[in-house]
C-alpha cells in the first residue's frame, strides 16, 4: 500500500492526468503540422514571439482557475489586466524613453489595481450575493471605463499609453538577452498555484466550496472569505499578466484587452477544470493555454502569405470548437464514470477473492 | 391467490468487479404489498434499478405479466406501468406542484397548456388521496415531507400497475404515514402491486403481505409477514438481534453542569421564543411533527440561518453565533437531515469529506499533510465501521448509511463538544442505526452533549435523557425521560395555539 502512495500523490498533483497527456500530444502534433506548412514556425524568432503571447494568457488563466474552482467565473480579468497597465502608465507618466516617468512604480500600481478589482468582484459575489457572471461583467465594464477615463484625464489625450519597448522591464519579464524569461515566471507561478490549490487550506476550501457550497458552509468554512480570496487571486494574477503583456506590447490601448479573458477561460476549460467547480487542474490550465497559443500563432503563420481569409477569424472558430469539444469530453467522461457505481458492501467478497488468489 | 405480475429469477449484476446482485429472486402479486428489506448496500436499490431499466442485468430473467421483459431505460418501464418513488426526491423546485405532477403530459387546449385544468386535476388528485397541498405553490416552498406527498400523488396519477416505494416514510410525520397507508390500501384494492422498501419494522408489520430479505447482494429468503416476528426479520437481515426499549431514567449525573443555554430564540416564522438548556453528557431529544420548527431551531442556533433575537450562553458565557464557522469555533456541530444537500461533497473522497472541518489540524508549515489526513480519516472511519473500499473512494459511491457515518466522522475528528443530530438515522438500516445509537451513547460518556432531532418517537424515547417537544415553532413542553410516553409527547406535539 505504502509503495503506491507516491504515484497517487503525483497523480493528485497533476489531477486530470489523462487529459493532460492528450493535450500535450495534440500540441506536439499541431506543432509538427504547422512546421511542415511553414518551417518558419519552428524558428527561434517565432518561438520567442509565441512565448511572449503565451505568458500573459497563461498567467490570466492560472488566476481564473481559482475562481472557476469555486464554481464562479471572472469575465473582468482581460480588461483589468490592460486597464491596470493603462492606469499605471498614465499615472507614472511612462513613455517610449526609459527616462520618462517612474517606470518601477508601475509594478506596484498594476498589481494593486488588479487586487482591488479582484476584491471588488469577490465582495460583490460573496457578500452581495450577485451572480458571478453579472458581477464580473459589471467589473469588466467599470474597469475598462474607469481606468481609461483616469488615463485620459491625467494625460489629456486618448492616444495609446506608451511603455519603453526595451530596457530592464523587458529583461525581467520577456527577453533576458534572447532568453524567453517569461517561461520561467510561468513555471514558477504554476508550481506556486499547484501548491496553493492542492496543498494549502485556501485551495482545499476553494475546492470544497465549488463541490458543495452549503456543505462547506455548514462544515464551518467561512465561505465568503474564501470566495473573496479566490477572486482576489484572479484579480492579482490579471495584474501580474499585465506586466508581461506590457513588456512585449509597449503601446497600450484599453481595447487591446477585449476578449483576453475569453481566451484565458477557454484555456482553463480545455485543461479540464470542472465548469461547475470543485475540481481544478492547474497543470491542465497551462497546457490548455499552450495549445491555444500554438493554434493562434500557427494559423497566423500558415495563413500569413497572401491568404484572403483572416487568421484571427479562423482562430476564433477553431478555439470555439476546441473549448466545446474539451468540455463535451469532460461531460462524456463523467457520464461514463457515473455508470460505474460501486456498492461498498460486497467489498468483503473482493477481499475474499484477493485472499483466494 | 391473485395473479403474479412480476417474477424476477436469478438476477445477477456486476459493477466493475463488484458482484452487486447474486442470483436474486423476487416475486410480486397483484394487490400485494411486498416489503424488500436489507441493510445498506444489501442490493435493494440495485435490484429496483435493474427492474426499471436504469441498470441492465448480467444474468437471470424478468417476467412482467407473464411476458419476459428487459427495459432499456426508465421511460420504457414507466410506459409499462412501473412507477418508482425514490429515496431522494427528484423534482423541480422552481415549478409549481401541479406542473411537477403533470410534467411531460400537461393538459392542453388548442396547443396551449391549460393551466386551470392542470390545477383542478391536481386538486382532485390530492382530494382523492386526502392530502392538503395547494397545487399552485412552488414545490420548493414545501417541506421535504410535503414534497414527498406530491411525488406519491404523481405516481398515483400515473395510473401505474406496479409501484415501488423506496423509503417513502423516511421524511413523513405519523399522520402523513397514516395518509400514505390509506392510499396504499386503496391501491391494493385496485390490484396494484407494491414493492415497499423501508427500515421501519412497525410499518412492515402493518402494511406488507410478504417480506423478502437481502444481505450483501444475496437473496436470503421470502416469508409471509404474519408468520414471522420483527426479530425474525432482523435476524435474517443481520444475523443478530437488536432492539431498544425505552430508556428508563436519565443517565445524566445530577451534578452535571449546564453547558448550553438558549434563551428566547426567535428566527423567521418557524422559531418563536424557544428556550432550553443542555447539560454535559446529556442527550436532549427534540420531538414534534414535521414543520414544528425543530430543524429551524438547530439551524438558527448553529448560525446557518439568521436569528431575530435570543441569547446563546455557552459554559456560562454569552456568545455570538452569526455563521456556522463561529458555531464550529464554539465546539458545536450540526449534522443536517438532508445530507446530500447540506452535508456531503459527493464528488470528493472519503478522506476529504472526513477532514474538511479539521484541515487546520493537518497543516505543517502552511502545507497540508495528505498522508496524515488519510491515516486519521481511516482511523476515525474504522471506529465507525464505515464500509468503503478505500479512503480515496468518492462519497457518491457509498450507500446512505455509510455517507452518514462519514459525516459523523467529520465531527468526531473535529472533537466538537455539542453534537446536533438532525434525523441521524433517516434512511439508515437497522444495523447502522444501532451503531449510531451506540455512538451517541459513547459520546455522552465522554462528556459530550447531544441534541437529537427525530421524527421517530421510538428513537426519541430510546435515546433521550430529556425531551423538548415543539409545535408550530413554539416549545410546548419538556419531559424527563422517566415521565415521557408516546402519548404525552404526541399531546404536546399537537398542542396548537388557540386563537
Amino acid at each position: 500500500m505504502s509503495n503506491k502512495n507516491p504515484l497517487k500523490k503525483t497523480r493528485s498533483l497533476l489531477s486530470g492526468g489523462k487529459q493532460n497527456i492528450v493535450i500535450i500530444f495534440a500540441a506536439i502534433v499541431l506543432f509538427a503540422i504547422f512546421t511542415l506548412i511553414n518551417p518558419g514556425f519552428a524558428s527561434s524568432g517565432n518561438l520567442l514571439t509565441m512565448t511572449k503571447s503565451f505568458v500573459p494568457y497563461a498567467i490570466l488563466a492560472l488566476g481564473v482557475t481559482f475562481v472557476i474552482a469555486t464554481g464562479g467565473i471572472d469575465l473582468s480579468i482581460g480588461t483589468v489586466c490592460i486597464g491596470s497597465a493603462v492606469l499605471a502608465g498614465a499615472v507614472c507618466g511612462t513613455g517610449v524613453s526609459a527616462d520618462e516617468g517612474t517606470l518601477w512604480l508601475t509594478i506596484p500600481i498594476i498589481l494593486a489595481t488588479g487586487l482591488v478589482f479582484g476584491l471588488l468582484n469577490g465582495i460583490l459575489v460573496a457578500k452581495c450575493k450577485i451572480a458571478p457572471f453579472i458581477a464580473t461583467l459589471g467589473t469588466m465594464l467599470v474597469s475598462r471605463g474607469l481606468t481609461s477615463v483616469i488615463s485620459e484625464a491625467v494625460r489629456e489625450t486618448s492616444s495609446a499609453v506608451k511603455y519603453p519597448p526595451t530596457g530592464w522591464f523587458q529583461k525581467i519579464f520577456t527577453n533576458l538577452n534572447g532568453f524567453p524569461i517569461g517561461i520561467i515566471w510561468v513555471l514558477a507561478l504554476t508550481i506556486i498555484c499547484m501548491i496553493v490549490m492542492y496543498k494549502t487550506k485556501v485551495g482545499r476550501y476553494i475546492l470544497a466550496i465549488g463541490s458543495n457550497e452549503e456543505a462547506a458552509r455548514l462544515s464551518g468554512i467561512d465561505v465568503d472569505k474564501y470566495k473573496i480570496i479566490a477572486y482576489a487571486i484572479g484579480g492579482t494574477f490579471a495584474g501580474m499578466a499585465a506586466l508581461f503583456y506590457t513588456a512585449s506590447n509597449p503601446s497600450l490601448t484599453i481595447a487591446g484587452g477585449n476578449g483576453m479573458e475569453l481566451d484565458a477561460i477557454a484555456g482553463v476549460y480545455i485543461g479540464g477544470t470542472s465548469t461547475t467547480g470543485g475540481a481544478a487542474s492547474v497543470a491542465g490550465t497551462i497546457l490548455g493555454s499552450l495549445i491555444l497559443v500554438v493554434i493562434r500563432q500557427g494559423l497566423n503563420i500558415a495563413l500569413s502569405s497572401g491568404s484572403v481569409v483572416s487568421a484571427t477569424n479562423i482562430t476564433y472558430a477553431v478555439t470555439g470548437v476546441i473549448v466545446v469539444g474539451a468540455v463535451m469530453l469532460d461531460v462524456l467522461k463523467k457520464k461514463a464514470a457515473a455508470k460505474v457505481k460501486i456498492d461498498p458492501a460486497p467489498a468483503k467478497e473482493k477481499e475474499a477473492e484477493k485472499v483466494a488468489k | 391467490m391473485s395473479e403474479i405480475i412480476l417474477q424476477m429469477r436469478d438476477i445477477d449484476k456486476h459493477f466493475s468487479g463488484v458482484h452487486a446482485l447474486k442470483s436474486v429472486q423476487f416475486e410480486l402479486r397483484a394487490g400485494e404489498v411486498h416489503a424488500l428489506m436489507g441493510e445498506n448496500g444489501a442490493g435493494k436499490s440495485t435490484l429496483i434499478k435493474v427492474l426499471c431499466g436504469i441498470h441492465q442485468r448480467d444474468g437471470g430473467e424478468i417476467q412482467y405479466f407473464g411476458e419476459p421483459v428487459s427495459f432499456a431505460n426508465i421511460a420504457e418501464s414507466q410506459k409499462a406501468g412501473i412507477s418508482v418513488i425514490h429515496q431522494e426526491l427528484n423534482m423541480m423546485n422552481h415549478l409549481t406542484v401541479a406542473q411537477n405532477i403533470y410534467i411531460g403530459r400537461e393538459p392542453r387546449k388548442g396547443g396551449i397548456i391549460d393551466d386551470r385544468k392542470m390545477v383542478e386535476d391536481a386538486r382532485a388528485l390530492f382530494e382523492r388521496i386526502g392530502v392538503k397541498i395547494d397545487p399552485t405553490v412552488t414545490l420548493g416552498s414545501l417541506t421535504v415531507g410535503k414534497q414527498q406527498m406530491v411525488e406519491i400523488a404523481k405516481a398515483v396519477s400515473h395510473d401505474c400497475k406496479l409501484l415501488v416505494l423506496d423509503e417513502p416514510t423516511a421524511a413523513l410525520t405519523q399522520p402523513e404515514v397514516e395518509e400514505l397507508f390509506k392510499i396504499m390500501l386503496e391501491m391494493k384494492e385496485k390490484g396494484i402491486g407494491m414493492i415497499y422498501i423501508s427500515h421501519r419494522m412497525d410499518e412492515i408489520n402493518r402494511i406488507s403481505d410478504r417480506v423478502t430479505v437481502m444481505r450483501d447482494g444475496e437473496y436470503v429468503g421470502t416469508v409471509n409477514t404474519k408468520d414471522v416476528t420483527k426479530d425474525d426479520i432482523v435476524k435474517m437481515m443481520v444475523g443478530r438481534v437488536i432492539m431498544g426499549e425505552q430508556k428508563e431514567a436519565s443517565c445524566v449525573p445530577a451534578d452535571a453542569p449546564v453547558i448550553l443555554e438558549v434563551k428566547n430564540l426567535n428566527a423567521g416564522k418557524e422559531v418563536r421564543n424557544v428556550s432550553f438548556n443542555l447539560r454535559r453528557g446529556e442527550i436532549l431529544g427534540f420531538a414534534g411533527l414535521m414543520g414544528a420548527g425543530r430543524t429551524e431551531v438547530a439551524r438558527a442556533l448553529y448560525g446557518a440561518d439568521p436569528k431575530q433575537s435570543g441569547e446563546i450562553i455557552l459554559n456560562g458565557k454569552k456568545v455570538t453565533i452569526k455563521k456556522p464557522s463561529q458555531a464550529v469555533e464554539c465546539g458545536i456541530c450540526y449534522l443536517s437531515e438532508d445530507r446530500k444537500r447540506y452535508g456531503l461533497m459527493l464528488d470528493k473522497s472519503v478522506t476529504e469529506n472526513t477532514t474538511i472541518a479539521s484541515v487546520d489540524d493537518f497543516i505543517t508549515v502552511g502545507l497540508i499533510n495528505d498522508s496524515k489526513m488519510r491515516e486519521a480519516s481511516a482511523e476515525t472511519n474504522a471506529l465507525l465501521r464505515t464500509k468503503t473500499p478505500s479512503m480515496e473512494q468518492l462519497l457518491k459511491n457509498l450507500s446512505g448509511g455509510n455517507q452518514q457515518k462519514v459525516i459523523i466522522a467529520r465531527w468526531l475528528m473535529k472533537n466538537s463538544d455539542i453534537f446536533i443530530f438532525d434525523e441521524p438515522t433517516r434512511g439508515i438500516d437497522v444495523g447502522a442505526k444501532s451503531e449510531i445509537y451506540t455512538l451517541m451513547e459513547n459520546l455522552t460518556k465522554q462528556g459530550k452533549s447531544v441534541i437529537m432531532i427525530s421524527s421517530e418517537l421510538a428513537e426519541v424515547l430510546r435515546m433521550s435523557d430529556r425531551i423538548v417537544v415543539m409545535c408550530e415553532g413554539r416549545k410546548t413542553g419538556e419531559l424527563d425521560i422517566s415521565e415521557a410516553t408516546q402519548e404525552n409527547i404526541m399531546k404536546l406535539a399537537t398542542m396548537r395555539e388557540e386563537n
